[in-house]
């Protein structure tokens, strides 16, 4: 035993083995799956892209630092989760948004989204929607100013059907929502501009214009189970089935020699609604932070359907064009709630009733 | 591969790497001769043995050596002849210090005969009587071999819920491990006449034998033999999934059935034994031997000779180490069971007892960094420990209620449903022992109520 006992044998309770996963590597695999989108922002916004995505990445981070400097905690940066969150705040900001403001919101964010609740895994709200808030809360136009990719000619845009500035233009939602107003007519816009939400050659938030980008990153993390599949699912399925409701519900049959199709005057396509603004970002990647959605796969589904229905609900009856924001927080603040609610029940029943 | 199979299982579980090449292949070898063994008083769940014998007593191999009048409970007896040197404190795995009977053997142990494989060759239930059965199992002190300890005897009593199925547990679920698997190889008689003894004394009419499809070979052997006999034991190939050797985890599989929520199997009518528990009682019924040795899997990269010894129980887990050969320099935990319950022993001298069935040496490598440095994280809430949870529990939420001595909150999200397995822990990304703090609660739990010394 004289061998033995040089040697350091340690002791804990067990499992004595653990599988290869850390939260570092769950951030980085959700980073993975912001790549495509991340790819699809520089090619469309160019430079701003850059800026704002290391700006917002930076002050999340230096946020991070110096609150647990002042807490006296040991450094969390390790994590990358304020990494993932200085991305996700980034690909909601106007790509134009001058770097003090998207600094701002990143402090915002890290400091008073998450710092103050203990940091992560305590909050209740997602950090990222927090900054966001705080910044259209104060920053008026700033936030909603909307660049034209780069790719688009501005003498010529395919986009839109009017002349517009060679710089700005509404998002595609604004411009429904507008052209709703004017009387313009939902139909005509719908056709010209889903082709463009699908690939991402519109205006809007940095990282949400290219649908396909953000659902080849969700793809991604649905297959490492990385993010739990009843997430999108709840919130696609009810606001694509919410959008369905109002087009058909309000909707006339078209009638042409060749063909029929449903047309409504009053609200746009339900697949529309699902490509464009940040519907898909928020399904993929802002609905599905573990820290701040329930636990339990009932609680999870509530969330989910809630989520995709109150942006439904702004989006359609609001007054805003976009209304991922809000519903994110405001489920955010339900699920301490839905998780009392949906406690699991054992498989063995509960104790003492019939098996 | 396993999930394409189509075999049964339970829903949840965890796929741990199973590590079982290093000793599947090793028959079983006669263990260490035993100088002096330790039998501790308390190798099973009900109320621990009194000694029966006194210092400087002469005892006979086989005899007993303590034992209750409690029914839920199980005799001790000494593996060697020799003389009583001292009763008194050893360590234990569960207990940290517990009374064993100290026996100096004389004349000095050989190493333990190997056994005849042929020698149940002609085995005939017909031989034995119900209540000869149950009294066999009672007087050799069998308990549950596969970890838990609980008293055979109680389990087979046909009394009560009649019992309709007879589940024989040779999943070996537990990463490591091949002493189960060894022993449907080699002893495949002997666990056949177990079967149908323990078949004969609970009533039960359906046997099966459930076992993991990773390990082909056992399920071939076993079909043949069950074959031969025709008497309706029927062996059950289910998928190779964590812990699928859990009692209600298995019948939830074989069965589609759920143990009620705090209940035990006789409630619904099943009664789950060991393999190694079935080669017991056939040793105890036919030989009237009692239980005083078991193959014992030494494995993990921390040992340089791994293999399957049969054992008098009662020596330490260290001279079992030296006899394969040391720690090597890699060596950085022992475990006295397989890496997911198994229990980490910081005293070499610690004496195997009836349900140790391994002795894993890990190595840092094979603990992982994180877990080896104790690193934890905040919880992330990413809910995948409610995801692997066997018992559908939530075990982040009890873990954390126990950690902030909320012990009302863990009991009321079920902490006493929870069956150790440490699915959750394994998972865990921010590397929290959660079934550790589920284990912590529960001893206070039982503090509280006054069932546990301080």
């Amino acid at each position: 035993m004289g061998q033995t006992n040089k040697l350091e044998i340690r002791v804990s309770p067990s499992p004595h083995v653990s599988k290869a996963l850390s939260t570092r590597s769950v951030m980085i695999d959700v980073l993975i799956g912001l790549a495509p989108a991340l790819a699809a922002a520089v090619y469309y916004f160019r430079v701003h892209a850059v800026t704002l995505v290391a700006v917002c990445v930076a002050s999340c981070a230096a946020a991070e630092w110096v609150c647990n400097r002042i807490r006296r905690r040991a450094n969390t940066l390790g994590d990358f989760s304020a990494v993932v969150t200085g991305v996700i705040l980034a690909f909601s900001l106007p790509p134009a948004l001058p770097w003090w403001a998207a600094m701002v919101g990143g402090c915002v964010a890290i400091g008073i989204g998450k710092m103050v609740f203990g940091g992560l895994g305590s909050n209740v709200f997602n950090p990222a929607m927090v900054g966001r808030t705080f910044m259209a809360a104060s920053l008026g136009t700033l936030m909603t100013t909307w660049t034209v990719p780069a790719t688009v000619d501005p003498v010529m845009p395919k986009v839109a059907p009017q002349r517009l500035d060679a710089r700005t233009q509404a998002t595609p939602l604004a411009w429904s929502k507008t052209a709703i107003k004017n009387e313009l007519g939902a139909t005509t816009y719908n056709r010209q501009i889903f082709g463009s939400t699908v690939t991402g050659e519109v205006g809007g938030c940095l990282g949400e214009t290219s649908a396909v980008a953000l659902a080849l990153g969700g793809l991604y993390l649905l297959i490492r189970r990385t993010i739990n599949w009843r997430i999108p699912a709840g919130v696609l399925g009810a606001a694509f089935v919410f959008a369905a409701a109002a087009f058909v519900l309000d909707g006339d049959v078209v009638s042409e020699p060749s063909r029929q199709w449903l047309a409504s005057e009053t609200y746009v396509q339900p697949l529309f609604h699902l490509t464009s603004g940040a519907m898909l970002l928020c399904a993929f990647f802002i609905a599905t932070d573990p820290v701040t959605m329930p636990l339990t796969g009932r609680g999870m589904w509530i969330f989910a359907v809630g989520v995709g229905i109150l942006t439904m609900l702004i989006r359609v009856v609001g007054e805003y064009p976009e209304g991922v924001m809000y519903a994110i927080l405001l489920m955010n603040g339900a699920t301490p709630l839905i998780d009392r609610f949906c406690k699991v029940i054992p498989v063995g029943g509960k104790p003492g009733g019939k098996g | 591969m396993a999930i394409l199979s189509g075999n049964r299982t339970f829903s949840g579980g965890a796929h741990p790497p199973g590590q079982k090449g290093r000793s599947c292949e090793i028959s079983i070898q006669p263990g260490p001769p035993a100088k002096e063994v330790a039998v501790l008083l308390c190798q099973h769940i009900g109320v621990i043995c009194e000694p029966v014998v006194k210092k400087g007593d002469a005892i006979a191999a086989g005899q007993k050596v303590g034992d209750s009048q409690a029914f839920v409970s199980a005799p001790v007896h000494s593996p060697v002849a020799g003389k009583v040197k001292e009763v008194a404190l050893r360590s234990h795995p569960v207990l940290g210090r517990a009374m064993a009977v100290v026996i100096v053997a004389d004349p000095p142990d050989e190493r333990p005969a190997a056994v005849d494989a042929g020698r149940f060759a002609d085995f005939d239930t017909e031989k034995y009587e119900q209540a000869a059965i149950l009294d066999a199992s009672r007087e050799a002190g069998l308990v549950g071999m596969g970890g838990a300890g609980f008293p055979t005897r109680v389990k087979l009593d046909p009394k009560g819920t009649p019992k309709e199925t007879l589940i024989v547990n040779a999943c070996e679920c537990e990463p490591y491990i091949t002493c189960d698997y060894r022993l449907m190889l080699e002893w495949t008689d002997q666990v056949l006449a177990g079967v149908r003894l323990a078949k004969k004394a609970s009533g039960c009419k359906r046997v099966i034998i459930g076992i993991e499809d990773n390990k082909p070979r056992a399920i071939e052997v076993m079909r043949d033999v069950c074959r031969a006999g025709a008497d309706g034991i029927e062996v059950m190939p289910l998928q190779t999934k964590y812990p699928q050797g859990g009692e209600r985890q298995l019948i939830r599989a074989v069965l589609g059935k759920s143990v009620p929520t705090g209940g035990i199997p006789p409630m619904i009518g099943v009664v789950v034994i060991n393999v190694a528990t079935a080669a017991a009682l056939a040793d105890a019924v036919v030989f009237r031997r009692p239980l005083t040795h078991r193959v014992v899997t030494v494995t993990g990269g921390g040992i340089d000779r791994p293999g399957n010894y049969y054992v008098p129980l009662g020596i330490t887990a260290g001279e079992l180490i030296e006899f394969c050969g040391g720690l090597n320099s890699q060596a950085r935990k022992v475990v006295m069971g397989g890496p997911m319950m198994g229990l980490a022993i910081a005293d070499m001298k610690t004496p195997l007892t009836k349900t140790s069935g391994a002795i894993t040496v890990l190595t840092q490598q094979e603990i992982g960094s994180a877990k080896f440095a104790q690193r934890q994280t905040a919880c992330i809430r990413c809910g995948r420990c409610l995801e692997v949870c066997p018992e559908r529990l939530n075990p982040t939420r009890i873990a954390h209620a126990v950690k902030n001595n909320l012990l009302d909150v863990a009991q009321d999200y079920y902490m006493s449903a929870c069956i150790e397995c440490g699915c959750c822990s394994y998972v865990c990304p921010a590397n929290i022992e959660l079934t550790g703090y589920i284990k912590t609660g529960k001893i206070f739990v039982a503090r509280q109520k006054k069932r546990m010394p301080e």
